[in-house]
């Protein structure tokens, strides 16, 4: 950045402006274009934070005019939006598309593209920094790299700039994410790649590390010492939704538990960080993966459960097996619930079992981190229910974003009987709901470079390493049907009994 | 020390039945009859507006109600006019409640007329909610030894005041007063806000690495404000000018009644202060443009940025930098609707204490001492 040779912006707080660039979309006729990135784009530029000298890009196989692509962007826009299209700010936004077509494996496509960045340098101020977001399958990333590069479309960290976006699933194991991760770093340094988990970008994750270290109250009673365990959970109402065929290649361990799960949990059970910074951040998350018990064979059996909907009913609706599911096999042994019992494994955590499950066609749509705490050490009173309920704090990620802790007081009248009663806060109730998308943020950080909400390769690798042992054991055990569970429950009976066994259970959030 | 003046007497009855009157109506307001749906009650600080005429108030309700939409908040909008003959305080409290008709923030407005006002600092004390912040916005003429204003700001985290109404002169005696305490308030300005996207284009002109040398060589600054010929220079063009001024490392100095401006290579830079003529749309002493004109003897550039119109209302920017270099161009930036509401949340985002404000009112101070007018 030249900002500090410039004495204009020295204590300049201006907006939170991205660095003037292109953002350049590979797989720009795709859904995640249309739904989430120009919607979030858009959303940026009403918002006056998109810098002003700035042009996006899309590249796709389909021939069509920039007229035509910036028309469908709008109707994406206009369907996906959290907000409403302005027609005039519509029209200032819109000059900034453009498009460009060509097949990700042919060379010309990269030098079409460069010639058509370097114009837009001249016409819009973009000041050679490009932003590629590569909104394509993991399989197209090496065509695309290798092409930018022979192009010569990437430069250093600095001005002008050259980074990479890239979505997830970043592999299918710890060997297939390396590859992916050398392919990368074959062409872009590690400081020029942004891996996107767009949980990282939803408001609640964010205020995570806020609750935990703005708040005085509550970070001595994170530990060990008051914590009796932790739950968190990933339940979702729907099923594959048309992607079986996705499904069937993934598994609920690998599309939620691998990474945004374990993201979760890394923003639970870290140390502080020393600061805000990427790194500071990052490396925390890391010792956490780095604490996480190895699942030996023998013990992924007693700590780890699947299953698989089969028929049953969600919000009073009859719906499909699994397996009844269009391109799904009929003898699939693709897992649609997980539940792990994790152990971490360091001085603050030791002897603290957290339970994470995730789930498909379960009983409603929720994400939350309930951190449950230990009983008092003496029961005084006598609740009408045989005893005092240990004090929980939830963290709901979705939906009904907010904070509820759980404790126990007394009924008013002659008698003293107690009651759980939650105090509770959402966010939609203190701030209204017209909260940015987890992409808007996300962008915009890229476009700033700061990747404190992005993966980094270790983290990738550390979570792979850690899961590896799940899906090996899996393998050793011969794929074995995973049992079904009833569209519509909380899980196989099996995940009741991992934790009944440690004389817990499941909360039904 | 200042003597605190006794408050003058109030005749007729007594005001706490005023207080009581609200304090009852908001607690009403979340009364929820059998059938209805619930409302919610949000709120994170407290924000307190006084303003020193009916019409400012009028102004600047929607603008409460539009940030105590984003930050939700107990918003208290005081009105006072300490000259009218009537002593009478009254108010009454209402819901602002977001689209979905579900989350809603509270206003009390408060009038408080005559020797009343000496009670509106007792009275929005007992209309706040313990516990939380509390920002005072002050919308009129600013005197730091006010004991109105002095027992409002003892409660506030941060005083937000607009040189529109007042001074800078006031605003630097108002962040001295700040300094001085023992507990500490951040000062802004709502006129500084308007002016960061000024800013922000004036420093676009020296961004790119050819141009950045180009900063210290400043020839020719210009600067238009919305006035008649010969008005004074108004806070935001004042303040544009101190910014610019204490970034590029200019000083000041008078010869012969005449104020010239030096870089810190010793040469000197012409000030141009003009005038056009003001959309009756637009307040008063706004900015209209500003130019720099910069040279190294090779390379020659100017920028500028204007308002421009759209019909009756200015609500676009247009920045154009003219300079044999790929820098060279133009964009427009569309200001948007409600821009006080804009400017008053954006305020409230930033944070409490802002070095290059106290530098940039201390050199416009020097300016407002001599009078600075436009042409």
């Amino acid at each position: 950045m030249n900002d500090i040779a410039n004495p204009l912006r020295q204590g300049l707080q201006g907006d939170r402006t991205g660095d003037a660039c292109a953002v350049v979309i590979f797989g720009a006729s795709g859904d995640l274009t249309r739904r989430k990135l120009m919607p979030a784009l858009y959303n940026l530029s009403v918002s006056r934070v998109l810098p002003g000298s700035f042009a996006v890009v899309g590249v796709a196989r389909r021939k069509k005019e920039d007229a035509a692509f910036a028309a469908e962007m709008k109707e994406g826009v206009a369907k996906h939006s959290r907000r409403k299209v302005d027609p005039a700010l519509w029209d200032d936004f819109e000059r900034s598309i453009s498009y460009v077509c060509g097949d990700f494996n042919v060379q010309k496509t990269y030098d079409d593209l460069r010639a058509h960045l370097q114009k837009l340098d001249g016409e819009r101020g973009t000041r050679e920094n490009r932003l590629f977001y590569l909104a394509v399958p993991p399989s197209e990333f090496g065509p695309i790299l290798q092409g930018l590069r022979e192009a010569k479309l990437v430069s250093g960290a600095s001005q002008p700039w050259t980074r990479v976006v890239i979505e997830k699933p970043f592999g299918h194991d710890l060997a297939s994410a390396q590859a992916l991760n050398d392919t990368v770093a074959a062409v872009f340094r590690e400081s020029q790649v942004f891996r996107i988990d767009h949980y990282l970008g939803k408001e609640t994750v964010q205020n995570l590390l806020v609750f935990r270290f703005a708040n005085s109250m509550f970070e001595p009673l994170w530990s060990r010492e008051h914590v009796d365990h932790v739950q968190i959970t990933v339940a979702e109402e729907i099923g594959v939704e048309g992607r079986g065929k996705f499904y069937e290649q993934t598994g609920v361990t690998k599309d939620i538990v691998e990474n945004h799960l374990m993201q979760l949990l890394c923003l639970t059970a870290m140390e502080p960080p020393i600061s805000l910074s990427a790194d500071a951040v990052r490396d925390e998350k890391v010792k956490v993966l780095r604490s996480l018990r190895q699942m030996e064979r023998r013990v992924v059996g007693e700590c780890v459960v699947r299953g698989q909907y089969g028929r049953g009913f969600v919000r009073a609706d009859e719906v499909p097996g699994y397996r009844e599911e269009p391109d799904v096999a009929k003898d699939s042994t693709v897992e649609t619930y997980v539940a792990l019992k994790v152990n971490v494994d360091n001085w603050r955590w030791g002897g603290v079992p957290f339970y994470v499950r995730a789930g498909k066609r379960m009983a409603r749509r929720v994400t939350e981190i309930a951190v449950q705490f230990k009983s008092v050490p003496h029961p005084l009173f006598q609740s009408p229910d045989g005893g005092i309920t240990p004090n929980v704090l939830a963290l709901r990620i979705q939906p009904d974003e907010g904070i509820a802790v759980r404790f126990t007081s007394k009924e008013p009248g002659q008698h003293t009987i107690l009651r759980d009663v939650a105090m509770d806060f959402r966010y939609g109730a203190a701030f209204g709901s017209n909260t940015p998308e987890a992409y808007e943020r996300l962008l915009l950080d890229a476009m700033r470079g700061e990747a404190t909400l992005f993966t980094r390769r270790d983290e990738v690798e550390e979570q792979w390493a850690f899961m590896d042992h799940v899906f090996d054991a899996w393998r050793a055990a011969g794929n074995v049907p995973p049992p079904t569970y009833s569209a519509g429950s909380w899980g196989p009976d099996a995940a009741d009994d991992l934790l009944a066994r440690d004389g817990r259970r499941w909360r039904k959030p | 020390m200042t003597e605190e003046a006794s408050p003058p007497s109030v005749s007729h009855a007594p005001m706490s039945s005023v207080i009581a009157r609200l304090e009852r109506e908001l607690r009403d307001l979340w009364k929820v009859e059998p059938g209805e749906p619930t409302r919610s009650r949000a709120c994170t600080m407290n924000l307190v507006v006084v303003t020193t005429s009916p019409a400012i108030t009028e102004h600047y309700l929607p603008i409460v109600d539009e940030v105590t939409q984003s930050i939700p908040s107990r918003a208290i909008v005081v009105t006072m006019t300490p000259n009218d003959p009537e002593s009478s305080l009254d108010g009454e409290a209402q819901a602002i409640c977001g689209v979905d008709n579900l989350t809603c923030s509270e206003r009390v407005t408060l009038r408080a007329r005559g020797a009343a006002c000496a009670r509106v600092e007792s009275a929005v004390e007992s209309l706040m909610v313990p516990e939380l912040g509390t920002t005072l916005v002050w919308l009129g003429r600013i005197h730091v030894d006010d004991p109105v204003f002095r027992e409002l700001a003892e409660y506030a985290q941060r005083v937000i005041l607009d040189t529109e109404y007042t001074s800078l002169t006031s605003l630097l005696l108002l962040s001295r007063w700040a300094r001085d305490r023992r507990s500490k308030i951040g000062i802004a300005d709502l006129a500084w806000t308007r002016i960061a996207v000024w800013q922000e284009m004036c420093a676009r002109f020296f961004d790119d690495p050819q141009m950045t040398p180009l900063a210290q060589k400043v020839e020719v600054l210009r600067i238009v404000q919305m006035s008649d010929p010969g008005a004074k220079l108004g806070a935001e063009g004042g303040l544009l000018l101190g910014w610019l001024a204490t970034r590029l490392g200019w000083r000041i100095e008078a010869l012969g009644g005449e104020i010239r401006f030096r870089r810190g290579d010793g040469k000197a830079v012409k000030v141009e202060l003009a005038s056009v003529k003001r959309p009756p749309s637009v307040a008063p002493l706004a900015l209209a443009s500003v130019t720099l004109r910069a040279s190294d003897g090779a390379l020659t550039a100017t920028g500028t940025v204007t308002r421009d119109f759209d019909g009756d209302v200015a609500d676009v920017l247009r920045y154009r930098l003219d300079v044999n270099l790929p820098a060279s161009g133009e964009q427009t930036v569309r200001l948007g609707a409600n821009k006080g509401a804009r400017v008053l949340e954006r305020t409230l985002h930033r944070p409490a204490h802002d070095e290059a404000l106290a530098e940039a009112v201390a050199f416009a101070d020097k300016l407002d001492d001599d009078g600075a007018v436009v042409t």
